[in-house]
């Protein structure tokens, strides 16, 4: 047996993510000792119509989530206790709203900061109706081996320590959270565990006091004895120690009280809870609850210290008496599966990676470029260049690459906005389209035609290269295989009009005094080609293609820095066009060859 | 609870139809000089002159100065501000208009566990509390208000008479609408006096608590609470308070000068746990600290810090129940960053620490506790298995 929370208890929780983690514990309760989830609802208007995912064991149960407590029990008809997670600002609202529904007979609310003058509002309308309104404040109930409320009990190590499994023969209560899973632990160490244990809260005016539930624990046979953790200030240790006295009680009370340091401090000096405040003239004080609580016939210890040898001795009173027996353990408990991280961590599962990367690695507190911390590289002077080298060569390039690889990015940046990605990204962002798919419009444009030639043209230049052919033999080789050279010819720029982009790189990467045999290579195709017709000569791409061959980058990664390259300029012109709030733009009819049949008349369908 | 200055107290007394003497609350002589040409009964009336300041024994420290004349106030008022006592630098003094009266009477109105009591006398200022017997009570359930009736009687009860009974029940009628309606904790004002120019009862001097939990709900509180203990808050204090109120769960910090024993645990109930037990074994305090309800690592660091900075401590008591949801490795992993910022400025040397904890993830903060001792911490950790307060007998008898 147990009291206020049992096998028949069926929980609402109003409030978000607070009550969702409630639930997530509650569940592990539940998978403990083998019981269905006693969670049936959520009541959460900003969520209604969704449901909450609660793990339970391996699986997920989804609850569903209610926009009132109205609905929920109409939906669920045997729920009977709610457990109120809402903000301190409209808990009253819904401690209320849940005390008036006539199924609802137990209300604990655990939302902390509620005002004095709320909670008392609540608490009168509980008693007025017969029901019981438990906190603000308060930690949780939990009724071993048969209902948790609340996250009180802490983690699921921690319930199978506290042997919460299975019912024992003491009830507790007390104000604090925290230490209400203390005295569940020394419950359980000292003795033969709890049946139940309530958190009131730790508020100066809680709905219910130790007294509303020592008289539900003297109703409950299973229970010999209970604890209560008091502590200064108010009156409720006091009202205990009458209702203790007041007759010959079936329980045995077993009591302590916090605030003994208030004597020796100085005056007016006041911590701990909200209700730990000491009245005028000493009323309230550790000291005199303590010696009430004696005078009534409680066990008091000295300290809390001594909580546990004197909930020992109670126990061997009762084996003595042969009130209680000492309890059967369960031969086996069901085991919370583990999450695969902790499962991993312990060496008890293998699992084959979905993707195997060998260039960068995130876990750390900075990603690492092929090992390398990025702060490091900064620090130490490195650039962006050098990240590339990393990232698609795997190799820390030299300094003189590097500067040839930012020439190249400054050179390709951008081509004014009438080629065909340039376009493209305008053409998007004039049609409201945001950045990362107006860009992306521009790079669907790199391809054979615009800026896509960099590999190919330094596939090309390095076959002819490795296999030391001729220009004329190259040139065979590509007409009979693959077509015009990559690489090779211009739009609009010839030999009369030179394209001042290759000239520039050309000049520098020859004043290096390196080895640069595609680039050489180049050179000497485009002397032949260039006599052909004028405006074969080496383009942009063949260029770039040639040097970063020669500096040793993977013909795959060459179309790459084009890519690259030119997206700063993408991003240049739809940041351009978003700023002059640019109209839709539409193609005139004067620009369209209009090469379609005449109107003519639709034959009659067959 | 949260205790408000006699200023804003003063000013919800007023909003509420309390008769209160004319007031100005000024931060220099030049604002009171301003203020008395603006104001007639500035020049007119005998004043009072007060720091208005979380102080106690005012009247002792020379800060209550009274039957002054405009002259006088402002003398006093610069002789006030500035003053160091303590901690607490006297910023703003309080100027209000003495009351002639014959007779003093007594009103207050506090918090019950069923609603509230109003309490009545016929005697006031220092009589009330040699006579307490003389204070008569009408008890009411929350969400009820006193009739005119019942107020009368409880008047006549005091052994009020006349023309009084009515006035009375008026004034207490209205004391219970500020009290109610503010979200008060406790109102008291002692004296209650008729004043002689119009034979009306007029608050002259008032305490109130207000349910500083209740401030969502009252947008016109644009004052700062006080605090309760008699001096004001420290920097170190303040600037954990603003942490406090910044975060989830919560991290508290009070300061007491003068002990060697500083406190890190963990629980608003096993905190004081942990303080009655230094108590106990003959320890001095050096603070009440503790944190609660999962707050984020950096909180607890900040916590840690200030704890760390106590001057002339020789222990720290990192104790805690065990948790139900408080992550320990997280929360632990922040007081040890406080620790090793501490340590890495020099502070922390012969200062031993003790730990002991359980709750979500014991297992990992205790070895990263344990862990420090490598990093030349004198520290001492223990698990569950430890009842909750021995470390602080450990602590005290390694002396």
């Amino acid at each position: 047996m147990s009291i206020l929370a049992n096998k028949d208890t069926r929980v609402v929780i109003q409030g978000g993510q607070a009550g969702v983690n409630a639930a997530r514990r509650m569940a592990e309760f539940c998978y403990l000792i083998k019981r269905p989830l006693n969670v049936e609802a959520f009541v959460y208007p900003p969520d209604a119509g969704k449901s909450n995912e609660i793990p339970y064991g391996s699986g997920l149960i989804a609850i569903p989530v209610y926009k009132s407590i109205a609905e929920a029990t109409k939906h669920h008809p045997t729920l009977n206790t709610s457990l109120v997670y809402i903000g301190a600002d409209r808990a009253m609202k819904g401690g209320m709203e849940a005390l008036d529904d006539s199924r609802i007979k137990v209300v604990s609310m655990i939302t902390e900061g509620v005002p004095e003058k709320d909670a008392k509002i609540l608490g009168a309308h509980a008693r007025k109706l017969g029901k019981v309104f438990n906190g603000p404040s308060s930690i949780g109930i939990i009724s071993a081996g048969a209902c948790r409320l609340g996250v009180i009990g802490g983690a699921f190590d921690n319930l199978v320590l506290s042997k919460l499994y299975r019912e024992g023969s003491f009830g507790v209560i007390t104000k604090s959270g925290g230490l209400s899973n203390e005295i569940i632990w020394i419950c359980s160490q000292f003795a033969d565990g709890i049946t139940t244990a309530i958190g009131i809260g730790g508020d100066a005016y809680p709905g219910t006091d130790y007294v509303s539930y020592l008289e539900m624990f003297e109703n409950d046979p299973q229970t010999k004895a209970v604890v209560i953790v008091g502590e200064m200030g108010g009156d409720l240790e006091e009202r205990a120690a009458e209702w203790y006295g007041a007759k010959k009680r079936r329980v045995k009370l077993i009591a302590v009280v916090s605030g003994f340091c208030q004597e020796s401090l100085p005056k007016g000096m006041k911590f701990g809870h909200a209700g730990a405040k000491e009245g005028m003239k000493g009323e309230g004080s550790a000291r005199s609850k303590s010696d009430a609580l004696k005078k009534a016939g409680a066990l008091v210890p000295p300290t809390f210290g001594a909580l546990g040898p004197a909930i020992k001795e109670t126990y061997q009173d009762l084996l003595k008496s042969g009130q209680v027996k000492e309890p059967v353990e369960p031969a086996t408990l069901p085991r919370l599966p583990k999450t695969v991280e902790e499962a991993m961590k312990a060496d008890e599962v293998m699992v084959s990676p979905l993707i195997r990367t060998t260039i960068s690695d995130d876990r750390g507190d900075e990603p690492c470029y092929d090992g390398y911390p990025a702060s490091e590289l900064i620090n130490k002077g490195y650039e962006i260049p050098h990240v590339i080298g990393l990232l698609w060569d795997k190799r820390l390039i030299s300094k003189q690459e590097a500067e040839i690889i930012k020439r190249i990015m400054m050179l390709s940046a951008d081509h004014g906005p009438c080629v065909s990605g340039a376009y493209a990204t305008i053409l998007a962002a004039c049609a409201g389209i945001g950045l990362s798919q107006s860009v992306a419009a521009g790079m669907i444009m790199i391809g054979p035609r615009f800026g896509g030639a960099v590999t190919d043209a330094g596939r090309f230049f390095k076959y002819a290269v490795d296999n030391k052919m001729s220009v004329d033999e190259f040139l065979a080789y590509m007409k009979k295989n693959h077509g015009p050279v990559p690489g090779i010819g211009h739009r609009v720029k010839s030999l009369r009009n030179p394209d001042k982009r290759v000239k520039e790189l050309v000049g520098y990467v020859k004043s290096l005094n390196i080895k640069t045999p595609c680039l050489d290579f180049a050179l000497e195709v485009e002397k032949i080609t260039s006599v052909k017709k004028d405006n074969l000569i080496l383009n942009v791409d063949g260029t770039m293609a040639a040097v970063l061959v020669d500096i040793g980058f993977p013909v795959d990664s060459l179309n790459g820095f084009f890519i690259l390259s030119r997206t700063i300029g993408l991003i240049g012109h739809w940041v351009d066009q978003k700023r002059q709030d640019s109209r839709l733009i539409r193609l005139f009819d004067y620009l369209v060859n209009y090469a379609a049949p005449k109107r003519r008349e639709v034959p009659p369908l067959k | 609870m949260a205790k408000v200055l006699e200023g804003p107290g003063m000013g919800l007394m007023k909003k509420w139809g309390i008769n209160v003497p004319n007031y100005v609350v000024v931060t220099s002589v030049d604002e009171l000089t301003r203020l008395g040409q603006a104001n007639e009964w500035l020049k007119r009336s005998k004043l009072v002159a007060k720091a208005h300041e979380a102080l106690g024994s005012r009247f002792k420290l020379g800060l209550v100065k009274i039957d002054l004349d405009f002259k006088a106030a402002e003398a006093a008022t610069k002789e006030m501000i500035g003053r160091q006592v303590g901690s607490i630098t006297v910023t703003q003094v309080i100027i209000s208009e003495m009351i002639p009266h014959k007779e003093e009477y007594y009103c207050a109105v506090k918090s019950t566990r069923e609603g509230s009591e109003i309490l009545v006398a016929n005697c006031g200022g220092i009589e009330v509390e040699s006579n307490w017997e003389r204070v008569k009570r009408l008890c009411l359930e929350i969400g009820q208000s006193p009739s005119p009736e019942s107020l009368e009687k409880l008047s006549k009860e005091a052994g009020f008479s006349g023309t009084l009974v009515k006035k009375m029940a008026e004034f207490a009628g209205k004391m219970f609408a500020c009290f109610d309606s503010e979200d008060a904790q406790y109102l008291e004002v002692n004296p209650v006096v008729l004043r002689a120019a119009d034979e009306e009862l007029v608050a002259l001097d008032a305490v109130t608590l207000l349910d500083g939990d209740a401030k969502f709900r009252h947008p016109d509180w644009n004052f700062a609470f006080a605090a309760e203990f008699g001096r004001a808050y420290s920097k170190q204090e303040l600037e954990v308070m603003a942490v406090d109120s910044k975060i989830k769960g919560s991290v508290k910090f009070i300061e007491i000068p003068g002990g060697d024993t500083a406190m890190l645990p963990a629980g608003g109930g096993a905190s004081v746990y942990y303080s009655d037990a230094v108590v106990a074994r003959g320890g001095k305090l050096a603070n009440y600290a503790e944190y609660s309800g999962d707050p984020p690592d950096w909180a607890v660091e900040v916590l840690t810090e200030k704890v760390c900075s106590l001057p002339g401590i020789r222990n720290i008591i990192v104790g805690g129940a065990i948790a139900n949801f408080t992550d320990v490795k997280k929360t632990f992993g922040g007081i040890i960053n406080g620790f090793r910022k501490a340590k890495s400025e020099g502070k922390l040397k012969n200062v031993k620490i003790w730990v002991r904890r359980g709750g979500p993830r014991e297992k990992e903060g205790l070895d990263a506790m344990r862990a420090l001792k490598e990093e030349g911490f004198d520290i001492n950790v223990f698990d569950r298995n430890t009842p909750l307060t021995d470390i602080v007998d450990k602590a005290l008898q390694a002396k």
